[in-house]
């Protein structure tokens, strides 16, 4: 290991940036609530508050593993790992919707609940 | 072959002057031999547990009536069966116990990178395995080791949270090793034992934590899911509840399909150092078979839905899982032909870990073989929940990852020990237990193939004689595992002592003396040379050394 990498290894947050992490997930608690209570109140396409709402749980994920979970200042094998947990999401995702898609539903029963 | 006494200073000698002392010296050490031998033998109870439920299902098949157990009954003895072979002994098996025991002496290490976070999964080991077995005291259950929804959310009456519970926990077990191996072998390497240096064991090692790591934690979620839709009814599962079934064997097989190769690759691991030391010569492509585990674990991760060809998947994902299913061949195969090429002009000696060895190389290949039949959906389709289908992963399971677990156990019993057992005990009972294998399963890709469902315990009776002969086999298999346990038991009184290297291998752990130092190595090593450096006339003078009563 390399003396930059054996720094970069032991880096670390300070407490105000985790307490901003921290109000970033509370302001993003509240837009998720808000989210849903505008689906009650508006109409908008299902899609589109499905995405809305994946979208806000994505950023709060994101801004947790980066921070609360050290990826950020880790070293590139650890975020390698991160990197490499996420292909893993990615394949099960990805083919498991492939089959719902490619399932062929019978016209009959309408579109999914 | 050298002799010595046993080192004055290892790992296994006490200085504990009190039975508290003593206890506490084994069930709170750090050290990771000493929790390989608390692994072995935790692991070692449950295999026989999980043998003694095989016997009860193999007793009963024996007629084609159901004249011992009750259907119900049945139905929870091949659970109790599937959960501890699958959980309790097959995925932590050889990870836990050579894996833990080899690691840092192979790479040249004092100890694992977390030794407390070590002890910390034998204790979740066994409590996940106290959790099932109260379970199976209580009643048992009833799901399968599958637990298939909605039968285990919503209908079974058996106990399924506790067995759960159980598989849950030990999968805790499972990522803390994983973790523990993946951080030791990129961190604590010896000085010169870069990556193209390890032993194949390490690389499989690796491979395999690599899926722990990755894999675990859906079946954990899946399973908290069925738990969440059982005690509270909420919908995920059950399609009265608005849930969907298919999502769940979606999830399950995610992880349950690379745990399979989380069950066999450290075993190719353990052959890969058998064939190399009992050949006398370097393993054969030596990097191909390092990154044949590495395209092993990564495709294992994309062939899942062939466990789902008749669910009611899509037939166009049924069609891109079966093509994908073709690839795992390749790396699979690149290995056999690999071995195959090291044992050609090599030195072969028929010691106990190499029958074990021979005989994992052909009972693989009839199982991986097997495989590829059941990867294309029109055979599946035919022998879906067939005994094809058990056959096929006893093939795998039996006769692939316990072949290669025995020859490991027989291959590091003298490093592990200090003493060495009876060759001719060894070779007997590997040799009991490859005709019991194949007398069992063999039969039975036959009656699968006739169409004898997996699971029942009523049959026609044109059956009865392939049953039959699969139970005497079963017996026979009993037979060979129960030899074994007596005489490697009496070697630690009788055995001979084994020094240092018994079997003239390469590898930094049969440089230390048997059994090892607590901290392995006196002074860390530096690695010179590449792994396997047998001399290049090794063979020849291994030939020209032979004389009549030699070992073979």
């Amino acid at each position: 290991m390399t003396h930059k990498e054996h720094e970069h290894a032991h880096a670390h947050i300070g407490p105000a940036t985790y307490y901003k992490i921290f109000a970033a997930l509370m302001v993003l608690m509240f837009l998720t609530v808000g989210a849903w209570w505008v689906e009650t109140v508006v109409e908008i396409p299902r899609a589109l508050g499905v995405f809305i709402a994946l979208v806000i749980a994505s950023t709060k994920t994101v801004l947790i593993v980066l921070f609360f979970m050290h990826i950020k200042v880790s070293s590139r094998v650890v975020q390698l790992y991160a990197i490499a947990a996420l292909f893993g999401l990615l394949f099960l995702f990805v083919i498991t919707m492939g089959d719902y898609i490619a399932r062929g539903w019978p016209p009959q029963l309408g579109p999914l609940p | 072959m050298a002799t010595t006494a046993l080192p004055g200073h290892n790992y296994l000698q006490d200085d504990a002057s009190t039975v508290g002392a003593w206890f506490k010296s084994w069930f709170l050490t750090v050290d990771h031999k000493r929790i390989a031998l608390l692994y072995l033998l935790s692991i070692n109870v449950f295999f026989l547990l999980g043998g003694l439920a095989a016997t009860v299902i193999r007793v009963e098949l024996i007629t084609p009536q159901g004249d011992l157990l009750s259907a119900d009954l049945y139905n929870r003895a091949f659970t109790l069966h599937g959960i501890i072979m699958v959980f309790f002994f097959l995925i932590p098996g050889t990870p836990a116990v050579l894996g833990n025991f080899l690691v840092p002496l192979m790479i040249g290490a004092r100890d694992m990178a977390f030794p407390r976070l070590n002890l910390f999964s034998w204790y979740l080991y066994m409590a996940g395995g106290l959790f099932a077995l109260t379970a199976a005291i209580f009643g048992g259950v009833d799901t399968g080791w599958t637990f298939y929804t909605p039968f285990s959310s919503t209908y079974a009456n058996s106990n399924v949270i506790l067995t759960i519970a159980g598989a849950f926990i030990m999968g805790f077990s499972s990522i803390a090793t994983g973790v523990n191996f993946i951080v030791t072998i990129h961190t604590m390497r010896a000085p010169g034992m870069t990556w193209f240096r390890l032993p194949l064991f390490i690389w499989s090692s690796y491979a395999t934590s690599l899926i722990i790591v990755l894999a675990t934690p859906v079946v954990g979620i899946t399973l908290l899911l069925v738990a969440i839709e059982r005690i509270w009814g909420v919908g995920i599962f059950d399609p009265a509840l608005g849930g969907d079934p298919l999502l769940f064997q979606h999830l399950f097989w995610f992880y349950s399909h690379p745990a399979v190769y989380i069950m066999i690759l450290p075993g190719f691991g353990v052959i890969s150092e058998l064939i190399a030391a009992f050949s006398r010569k370097r393993v054969f492509g030596y990097e191909f078979i390092a990154f044949s585990s590495m395209a092993i674990a990564l495709l294992g991760f994309l062939v899942w839905g062939h466990h789902m060809f008749v669910s009611g998947q899509s037939v166009y994902a049924g069609l891109v899982f079966s093509f994908l299913t073709m690839l795992v061949a390749i790396p699979s195969a690149i290995k056999i032909f690999n071995w195959t090429a090291t044992l050609y002009k090599g030195s072969i000696s028929y010691r106990t870990p190499m029958l074990y060895a021979l005989g994992f190389m052909g009972l693989f290949v009839i199982g991986g073989l097997t495989g590829i039949f059941l990867g294309i959906v029109a055979i599946d389709i035919h022998v879906t929940d067939t005994y094809f289908v058990v056959a096929h992963f006893h093939y795998v399971m039996v006769g692939g990852a316990i072949m290669a677990y025995l020859g490991g156990i027989h291959y590091w019993w003298p490093k592990m020990t200090g003493r060495m057992y009876s060759e001719v005990w060894g070779g007997i009972s590997a040799l009991i237990i490859f005709v019991g294998f194949n007398m069992t399963f063999f039969p039975q890709f036959v009656v699968g193939y006739l169409g004898m469902p997996r699971r029942y315990h009523v049959y026609p009776e044109e059956f009865q004689v392939l049953h039959v002969l699969s139970s005497a086999g079963a017996t026979i298999l009993a037979i060979g595992f129960i030899i074994p346990i007596i005489y490697l038991t009496l070697s630690l009184w009788t055995g001979k002592e084994a020094g240092n290297n018994p079997w003239d291998a390469t590898g930094l752990e049969w440089q230390v003396s048997s059994p090892p130092p607590t901290h392995n190595f006196l002074e860390i090593p530096v690695v010179t040379t590449e792994a396997y450096a047998y001399a290049p006339d090794a063979a020849e003078q291994d030939a020209a050394n032979w004389r009549p009563g030699s070992p073979l």
